[in-house]
């Protein structure tokens, strides 16, 4: 992708929804690292929200930052078109998060850890956490030990925690970390719920693929500098190429680098790859025969949010 | 966790009483050192007698106590938990030292119970006499004094070990920065005394003498284990006075400390 796209797809936004969550300039140096640099970013209210980077990106320093828990170097968040800073409280009181694997207290059980944070927000009463363990569906086990819970169920009793205060703003880091298959897919039949009454989802996730189904927008950010901020369609858009099959390909590719709407041509075993304007496969397919080449195949090829996520951050495959 | 440590309390109580009895039953008929033993186990040097134990070993339990109740809090990332779902930080960490506080003081209760019920227990099996012309009213009024005194001595040491816990971000610094300043204190006092002229005087603006000043005031039936020589412990308004400065300065450093550290993971 080139540095040209990249901007465009930065001042690129989705329009509708009030913003619920901006850092403007955000900044968090740790020592001479600087783990997050000037971020600006705008989450709006109603959209799943997802935010990637390879390991050490400063996803989590900005959750953190985003929570209260990390104090920004640089830079300010508003929460709700309020500074986070003069009114924290009142500004974490409308959102829920969750933080890499939950955390609770393993003596206590799953129902006991929820009434300790609720007793601690304070206002929640017995039959809200009776509801979100139910929407969570641990109901059942509410009872045992959290020190007993399995990963998948850890996961789903933080999620709980977050829905205690009926948050407009859920902050997910992570939530699929150390999950097993059949874990990744509960939580994913969970967040389409979590996303509803208007509700707000900041998705952090290692899990591409369940990001591309999920979010609306994404933004990847690397050593702690944003790299693209764009509606997830679009950004898999500017990806999308042309796979055709002729007979002569080296005629073909001679034929199409000639013009200039092409970005580029590439053979790739019996194909060549086009990387052309979305909606140009009737154009492309005009120019061949006019050429009297006749595709045997031509499809569009569209790339994955991972490969987009790659080609970006220089091929990191860490995550 | 809690639990264990009252266990441990109750457990050292018994062990105390026990052994007072063995040494009663031993030194009945030598004629010498027996009568002040005997003395021990009655009734009414129960609060003194409990009190006392309770400054070495309840420092010790009393520390573990509060860096335990913070430290775990970093051990299992709760931390993060909580802090998200707290108003502030500072509201967090007083219901931590109020928590610990209102431990300490069931402790000291159930320690001063569980000395009462030895009493008599000892009392019984030694045949000795049961004697309540003790419990007069200045006798409580003072008991009641000690006891508000012995807490208030335990409340630095338990500060201390709180501070290291939230510098250190765990339970082990506190536990042992906040037991070894208490137990090298005395050594180090000890030092001070002995090399003289102004340096002799640096006692008194430490912890540990200042606290045997307000603990000598309970007339302890034993000795606590520190080096001081009677003639150079502070007055008692300064004792109490320093006590307060050393508990303001490490509750204030442990709020600053908290409230501005960043919470990683």
């Amino acid at each position: 992708m080139t540095n040209q796209t990249t901007k465009e797809l930065h001042s690129g936004s989705r329009e509708g929804g009030d913003i619920v969550l901006r850092t403007i300039s955000l900044s968090k140096r740790f020592g001479k690292l600087e783990a997050v640099k000037d971020l600006n970013l705008e989450v709006r209210r109603g959209e799943v929200f997802g935010f990637l980077g390879p390991n050490g990106a400063g996803k989590s320093t900005t959750v953190g930052m985003l929570l209260g828990l990390i104090t920004p170097t640089a830079g300010n968040i508003e929460l709700f078109d309020r500074k986070f800073e003069n009114n924290q409280w009142a500004s974490l009181r409308r959102v829920g998060a969750v933080i890499e694997e939950p955390a609770f207290y393993p003596y206590l059980s799953g129902r006991d850890n929820l009434e300790a944070l609720a007793r601690a927000i304070g206002g929640i009463s017995r039959a809200k956490i009776a509801e979100v363990l139910e929407l969570v569906g641990l109901q059942e086990r509410a009872a045992d030990q959290y020190g007993h819970y399995s990963l998948g169920m850890k996961q789903r009793l933080g999620i709980a925690s977050t829905l205690l205060r009926d948050p407009e703003l859920i902050i997910l880091d992570e939530p699929t970390s150390g999950l097993d298959p059949a874990g990744m897919k509960e939580i994913r039949n969970l967040l389409p719920r979590l996303a509803q009454e208007n509700r707000t989802v900041f998705l952090c996730s290692h899990l591409l693929h369940e990001v591309e189904q999920v979010c609306d927008r994404v933004a990847i950010i690397k050593q702690g500098v944003m790299l693209i901020c764009a509606p997830i369609h679009e950004l898999l858009a500017q990806g999308q190429m042309l796979q055709i099959k002729v007979d002569d390909p080296a005629q073909a590719v001679a034929a199409l680098s000639a013009l200039p709407w092409i970005n580029s041509v590439k053979r790739e075993n019996d194909y060549i790859i086009v990387d052309a304007p979305k909606d140009s496969a009737s154009r492309v397919n005009k120019v061949l025969g006019e050429h009297n080449i006749f595709p045997s195949e031509l499809t569009t090829h569209s790339v994955s949010l991972e490969s987009v996520f790659l080609q970006l951050t220089g091929g990191d495959s860490s995550d | 966790m809690t639990w264990v440590l009252l266990f441990v309390l109750i457990g050292i109580i018994v062990v105390f009483y026990l052994v007072l009895l063995s040494i009663a039953h031993g030194t009945q008929g030598i004629g010498q050192g027996s009568e002040p033993t005997q003395n021990m186990l009655g009734l009414s040097m129960v609060t003194p007698f409990v009190l006392s134990l309770l400054f070495p070993f309840g420092i010790i339990l009393s520390v573990i106590v509060i860096t335990s109740s913070i430290g775990t809090e970093y051990n299992w990332r709760t931390i993060r938990t909580m802090l998200i779902c707290s108003e502030s930080r500072l509201k967090l960490l007083c219901a931590k030292l109020i928590a610990v506080g209102i431990l300490m003081l069931i402790g000291m209760v159930i320690g001063i119970a569980i000395g009462f019920v030895m009493s008599v227990i000892t009392t019984a099996i030694g045949g000795y006499a049961f004697d309540f012309r003790f419990a007069t009213g200045e006798y409580l009024w003072n008991q009641f004094l000690q006891f508000w005194r012995s807490f208030y001595v335990l409340i630095p040491y338990v500060l201390l070990g709180f501070l290291f816990a939230v510098i250190g971000r765990s339970s082990i610094p506190g536990i042992v920065l906040g037991i070894s300043e208490f137990l090298l204190e005395s050594m180090i006092t000890a030092f001070l005394y002995s090399a003289g002229d102004w340096i002799a005087e640096i006692p008194k603006y430490l912890l540990t003498v200042n606290v045997n000043a307000i603990n000598a005031l309970g007339k302890v039936p034993v000795k606590v284990p520190v080096v001081s020589a009677s003639s150079q412990m502070p007055g008692l308004p300064h004792a109490f006075a320093t006590v307060a400065v050393y508990n303001l300065v490490f509750i204030v450093l442990a709020i600053y400390i908290f409230r501005k550290r960043d919470v990683t993971s």
